[in-house]
C-alpha cells in the first residue's frame, strides 16, 4: 500500500498508521542469510581446500597417484630433512629484513602525509600515487627491475659512469639483493595504508597539546603517533609478512633461481607430482604463518580498527 | 587552598622577576592574522591585567578561537606582537611561552592514564618517573580526580576528563591558561558546576585565564574582563556590567542580549529590556505595535513586541506587574521606556 | 608535525619530503623504463640504450609472432574473468558487510577466515583447490575453480573496504527510514545503497584489478586456458625480445584506464553530493 493511500485510511479510520503489518525477522537470520555467500564461497575454495591439504598430508603415494592412508612419514621427511631448516632460514631472512625495511619506509611515507601534508586535496594526490602501482600488474612490477638492475642496466651504467668501479657489479640482479628489492617494491604499500588509516584517527588536538606540553617532535612521534597506529602497523607488518613468506614467484624471478624459500620447496615437490609430502610442508608453514598472525594480532584488536 | 601546593606561587621558570614587573599577564599590540590574503583577525590590541578572567566573547568566525591560538602559539601571526608577563614571545614555541592551553575536546591522549596525561610535559622535560607522577597526583587532588589517577579517557565521564584535561594544562605552572570553549560539551547542569569550578581555580591560583566562548550568560558569569569581538575585530572590551549597561555599538548590545535596538531621529539608542513597560504613551518614550509572543520565565514575563514600524523589540516585565494587567499574543500594546534609560549606540 | 595553514613549516618537512619524492621515483622509475623501452627499435635489446624508436613490439604482440602464446585471447579471458570477479566482490562483500553491522553466532569465526584467506599463501590456494577437483574427478577451469580461487583473494580485501565504507555510514539516515515507513530493502535501496555508492565503486575496482592481476593462486587452477598474467609470467623464461614490454606497458595502460574510470566516477558522485549538499547561502 502506498504511503498516500495508508494515510487516507488513516484519516478515514482514525487508526495509526501501520507500517509494519508483520513482525521483522530476527535480526541473526537476516545477518546469516546476507553474510552466507561470503561464508559459502569460503567455505568451498577455501575451507574445503585446505582441510584437504591437511587430509592428503598423512597419505602414500606412489610415482603417478595418491593413496589414502594415515602415516607420519610425510612429517618426517619435513622435519628431518636438512633442506627444511635452510629453506627457513632463507624465508625468514627475507622476511625479517623486508619488514624492516618496509616498517620504517611505510611508517614516514605515512607519517609524512598524514602530519606533514596540510591539505586534504594534496594529501589524497599523493596517497593515490602511492597506490597507483598496487593496482598494476605484480609481474610486470617484478620484470621492470630486470632492465633496471642487470649488467647492463640503469643502475651499473650510473655506477660505471662515476668511475668508481671498472666492472659492472654483477649482485644487482639475479641475487638476493634484487629479491629484496622487488619484495619492497611490491609490498610497501600494504604497509603504507593501513598505517594511513590508523594515523589518520588520531586527533589533531593530541599533537596540540603534546607541543603544548614541550614535547619535540621526535617525543610526540615516540610516545603519541607509534603508540596510537600501532593497529595499523600491526596488520601492515602481518600482511606484508605473510606475502613474504608464502612468496614463490618473486623470489624465483629475481634471483634467477639462485635462491629458494620455502614455497620454492613446496613448488618443486609440486611439479614431481609429490602431492603428500607437499601437503606435510604446506600445513607445516601454515602452522608457522598463523602462529604469526595470532601472535601480532593478540597485541591489538584488529576487528576494531577495521570496523571503526 | 591547601599550602603544600607548589602553585600558589605563580613562579614560572619563564618570567623573570624584573624590577618592575608588568601590570599585564598578555598584551596584544596590533595583531593580525590572515590565511591566504583574507583576514581572519584584523589588527586587534588587547591587554589583559594580572591575574583576571578574561573571556573572549562572539558569534563562531568572529576570530576569537584564532586570537586565543595565536596566544598559545598554535597559530603564528600575520603581523603584530604577542607579549605574556614582561616577554615578547610572538615567536616562540607554545611550550615557551608560559601559556598553556585546554583544548575544546579535551584531546586527552588516549593511550594514557589520567596522571600519566598530567604527568606528560613533566616526562618530556626529563623528571623522573616517581617525582613525576607525585607530582601529577598533587594536581589531580586539585582538581578533585586523585580517585580516579589510572583510569582512561575512555573510562571517564565528560565532566571528568576535563577536569583531567585541566590538571594537565596547570601542571606546567602556565602565568595564562588559556581556555577554547571550555564548558560547551557538558551537559547545562554541569556546566554551571564547573563555571564555578573555573573561577574558583583561577582565584586560587592567582593566574589569568583567557576563556574563549560564544555564551553571553558564561562570559558575564565569569568574567573581569569581557573582550566582545566580531569580525576579526574588538568591538568592546570592559567589566560585564559596563559591557551590559552601556554597550557602545548596535552589534554589541544585540550580541549580549537584552537590549532593544531603536532607531531615533539622534541615532541609534539602546534600550535594556527589562526598563521597558507597556502601558501607554504619555510623557515617556514609546512606541506601538502588538504583542507577538509571550514567555513565562518565571520571576520575569518576556513580551515580545512588533512594533508598527517593522522593528522586533521585547518588555521584560516583573511577573507581578505583568499579571496585573495581562495581555494575550496578538493584542495591540505600546512599548514605554524613560529617556534616561535610552543609551546612544555609536554609527 | 603541526600541519594548520600559516605556520613555518619545520625542517623535517623538507628532509622527508625529499624522502617522499624518493620514494614515488623508487615505485615508478622501473614502471617508466618499461615504458620506454617497449618502444625499442628492432635491432634493441632488453636494456639501454634505444637503438631508434618503433612500435614493432607492439605490432608482434598483437600477431602472435616471435614466440609469444596466443595474448589477444589470454587478454579478452583475463577481461571477463576480471568484470565477473569485480561484480561478485562487490555484491558478496555488500551484503556480507551488512550482516557484520550486528554481532551474530560466527561472525568472528567468519571474520577470522576471511582474514586467514588473505594471508595465506597463495600457492596453498591453488594448490589445495586443484588437489581437491582432482580427487572428486572434477575438471578445472577458468569460470569454476579459477574464479573460486581469484575470490578467496579479492573478498578479503572487498570485505575491508566495505568494513570502512560502512563503518562511517551515519545509522541516523536508516533510521529516518524506518520512521517514514521503509521496509527493509527499501531502506537498503534507497538510503544505504546511494549513500555508501562511491566505496561499493572502491570494493569493485579492487576486485577487478586484484583478479587482473592474480597468478598465484590462479596458476593452478585455471585449468587450460591461460589468464594474461600466466601468459606473462609463462614468457619470462621464453622471451628474450622487448616484447614482454610491450606487453607490459599494454596492460598497465589497461590498469589505468580502469582506476581512472573508478576514480572519476567516484569523484564526480563525490562532488554532485557536496555540490547539492550546500546549504544555500544569503
Amino acid at each position: 500500500m502506498s504511503l498516500a493511500a495508508r494515510l487516507e485510511q488513516t484519516a478515514k479510520t482514525g487508526a495509526p498508521i501501520a507500517f509494519r503489518t508483520k513482525r521483522p525477522w530476527p535480526g541473526a537470520i537476516v545477518s546469516w542469510l546476507q553474510a552466507a555467500p561470503l561464508a559459502l564461497v569460503l567455505l568451498l575454495m577455501f575451507v574445503a581446500p585446505l582441510a584437504f591439504v591437511v587430509v592428503v598430508s598423512f597419505f602414500d603415494y606412489g610415482r603417478v597417484d595418491i593413496y589414502p592412508a594415515f602415516m607420519l612419514d610425510n612429517y618426517v621427511e619435513v622435519f628431518t630433512s636438512e633442506v627444511t631448516g635452510r629453506l627457513y632460514l632463507k624465508t625468514l631472512e627475507y622476511a625479517a629484513l623486508v619488514e624492516a625495511i618496509t616498517l620504517v619506509l611505510g611508517f614516514f611515507v605515512a607519517y609524512y602525509l598524514t602530519f606533514h601534508v596540510r591539505t586534504l586535496r594534496w594529501r589524497i594526490v599523493l596517497l593515490l600515487a602511492c597506490s597507483i602501482p598496487f593496482f598494476t600488474s605484480n609481474v610486470i612490477r617484478m620484470i621492470s627491475w630486470i632492465p633496471f638492475l642487470g649488467r647492463e642496466g640503469i643502475l651499473n651504467d650510473a655506477v660505471m659512469a662515476t668511475h668508481l668501479v671498472s666492472q659492472p657489479l654483477d649482485f644487482l640482479l639475479f641475487s638476493d639483493f634484487a629479491v629484496v628489492v622487488a619484495y619492497v617494491h611490491i609490498f610497501t604499500l600494504m604497509m603504507v595504508a593501513p598505517v594511513v588509516n590508523s594515523m589518520a584517527k588520531i586527533d589533531r588536538g593530541l599533537i596540540a597539546a603534546a607541543r603544548d606540553a614541550g614535547a619535540t617532535e621526535g617525543q610526540i612521534v615516540r610516545d603519541i603517533i607509534i603508540p596510537l597506529s600501532k593497529t595499523g602497523i600491526a596488520l601492515g607488518s602481518v600482511l606484508v609478512l605473510t606475502q613474504v613468506m608464502g612468496d614463490y614467484y618473486i623470489v624465483r624471478m629475481l634471483s634467477g633461481g639462485k635462491s629458494a624459500g620455502v614455497v620454492t620447496g613446496i613448488a618443486t615437490q609440486l611439479n614431481a607430482f609429490e602431492y603428500p609430502p607437499a601437503a606435510a610442508s604446506s600445513v607445516v608453514l601454515l602452522i608457522v604463518v598463523i602462529t604469526l598472525v595470532v601472535g601480532i594480532f593478540s597485541l591489538v584488536d584488529v576487528r576494531k580498527e577495521l570496523a571503526a | 587552598m591547601n599550602a603544600r601546593h607548589p602553585i600558589n606561587t605563580p613562579a614560572t621558570p619563564l618570567a623573570q622577576a624584573a624590577a618592575a614587573p608588568s601590570r599585564y599577564d598578555v598584551e596584544l599590540v596590533a595583531v593580525s592574522k590572515s590565511y591566504a590574503g583574507a583576514a581572519a583577525v584584523e589588527t586587534i590590541s588587547l591587554r589583559i591585567p594580572k591575574a583576571s578572567y578574561c573571556c573572549l566573547l562572539g558569534p563562531s568566525g568572529c576570530g576569537k578561537s584564532t586570537t586565543l591560538r595565536m596566544i598559545a602559539g598554535h597559530e603564528q601571526v600575520s603581523a603584530g606582537d604577542i607579549l605574556i608577563g614582561d616577554r615578547n614571545v610572538t615567536d616562540a614555541p607554545p611550550a615557551a611561552r608560559g601559556t598553556s592551553m585546554m583544548f575544546q575536546n579535551y584531546a586527552l591522549f588516549p593511550h594514557m592514564t589520567a596522571v600519566d596525561n598530567v604527568a606528560y610535559s613533566l616526562k618530556v622535560r626529563g623528571v623522573a618517573k616517581v617525582e613525576r607522577r607525585a607530582r601529577a597526583r598533587e594536581f589531580l587532588d586539585l582538581v578533585r580526580m586523585s580517585s580516579f589517577a589510572e583510569r582512561l579517557p575512555a573510562q571517564m565521564s565528560g565532566g571528568q576528563q576535563q577536569r583531567v584535561a585541566l590538571a594537565r594544562a596547570l601542571i606546567t605552572r602556565p602565568q595564562v591558561l588559556l581556555l577554547d570553549e571550555p564548558l560547551s560539551a557538558l551537559d547545562p547542569f554541569l556546566r554551571e558546576h564547573m563555571r564555578g569550578e573555573l573561577k574558583r581555580l583561577q582565584r586560587e591560583l592567582g593566574i589569568s585565564f583567557v576563556h574563549v566562548t560564544h555564551s553571553q550568560e558564561e562570559a558575564m558569569a565569569l568574567a573581569d574582563m569581557v573582550v566582545v569581538m566580531e569580525a576579526g575585530h574588538i568591538r568592546q572590551t570592559g567589566s560585564a556590567r559596563e559591557i551590559f549597561e552601556k554597550p557602545n555599538t548596535a552589534f554589541v548590545a544585540r550580541f549580549i542580549g537584552g537590549h532593544n535596538v531603536i532607531a531615533t531621529p539622534g541615532g541609534q539608542v539602546a534600550v535594556r529590556a527589562d526598563r521597558c513597560r507597556l502601558g501607554s504613551a504619555g510623557s515617556l518614550t514609546s512606541l506601538s505595535g502588538h504583542a507577538a509572543n509571550i514567555e513565562y520565565l518565571g520571576p520575569m514575563v518576556r513580551v515580545s513586541v512588533a512594533t508598527d514600524n517593522g522593528l522586533d523589540a521585547a518588555a521584560l516585565i516583573p511577573d507581578e506587574l505583568f499579571f496585573t494587567a495581562p495581555v494575550d499574543i496578538g493584542h495591540a500594546v505600546t512599548l514605554i521606556w524613560s529617556e534616561r534609560d535610552a543609551h546612544a549606540l555609536s554609527d | 608535525m603541526m600541519t594548520e595553514v600559516g605556520q613555518p613549516r619545520p625542517k623535517s618537512f623538507y628532509v622527508l619530503g625529499f624522502f617522499f619524492l624518493l620514494f614515488l621515483a623508487f615505485l615508478y622509475g622501473p614502471m617508466i623504463v618499461i615504458f620506454i623501452l617497449s618502444f625499442q627499435g628492432p635491432d634493441g635489446g632488453m636494456s639501454f640504450p634505444m637503438v631508434g624508436r618503433s612500435t614493432l613490439w607492439f605490432q608482434q604482440l598483437l600477431s602472435g609472432t616471435g614466440r609469444i602464446g596466443d595474448i589477444p585471447s589470454a587478454f579478452v579471458r583475463s577481461l571477463e574473468m576480471a568484470l565477473v570477479a569485480a561484480a561478485l566482490t562487490a555484491a558478496i562483500c555488500v551484503s556480507a558487510g551488512m550482516a557484520f553491522r550486528r554481532r551474530f553466532r560466527g561472525s568472528g569465526l567468519l571474520f577470522y577466515t576471511a582474514v586467514s584467506s588473505l594471508v595465506m599463501p597463495s600457492l596453498f590456494v591453488g594448490f589445495g583447490i586443484a588437489l581437491g577437483f582432482k580427487e572428486l574427478g572434477w575438471k578445472t577451469s577458468l569460470f569454476t575453480s579459477g574464479l573460486g580461487a581469484q575470490l578467496t583473494w579479492t573478498l578479503p580485501f572487498g570485505l575491508m573496504i566495505t568494513f570502512a565504507t560502512i563503518g562511517r555510514f551515519d545509522r541516523r539516515y536508516e533510521e529516518a527510514a524506518t520512521d517514514l515507513g521503509a521496509s527493509s530493502w527499501q531502506r537498503f535501496r534507497d538510503v544505504i545503497l546511494p549513500i555508501i555508492l562511491p566505496g561499493v565503486i572502491g570494493v569493485a575496482l579492487f576486485g577487478f584489478t586484484l583478479s587482473y592481476d592474480e597468478f598465484a593462486r590462479s596458476s593452478l587452477t585455471v585449468g587450460t586456458a591461460n589468464t594474461l598474467p600466466l601468459e606473462i609470467w609463462a614468457m619470462t623464461t621464453a622471451a628474450t625480445s622487448p616484447v614482454l614490454f610491450a606487453l607490459g606497458t599494454v596492460t598497465t595502460v589497461v590498469s589505468f584506464c580502469v582506476l581512472t574510470a573508478a576514480l572519476v566516477t567516484i569523484g564526480v558522485i563525490m562532488r554532485r553530493r557536496a555540490g547539492s549538499g550546500r546549504p544555500a547561502t544569503s
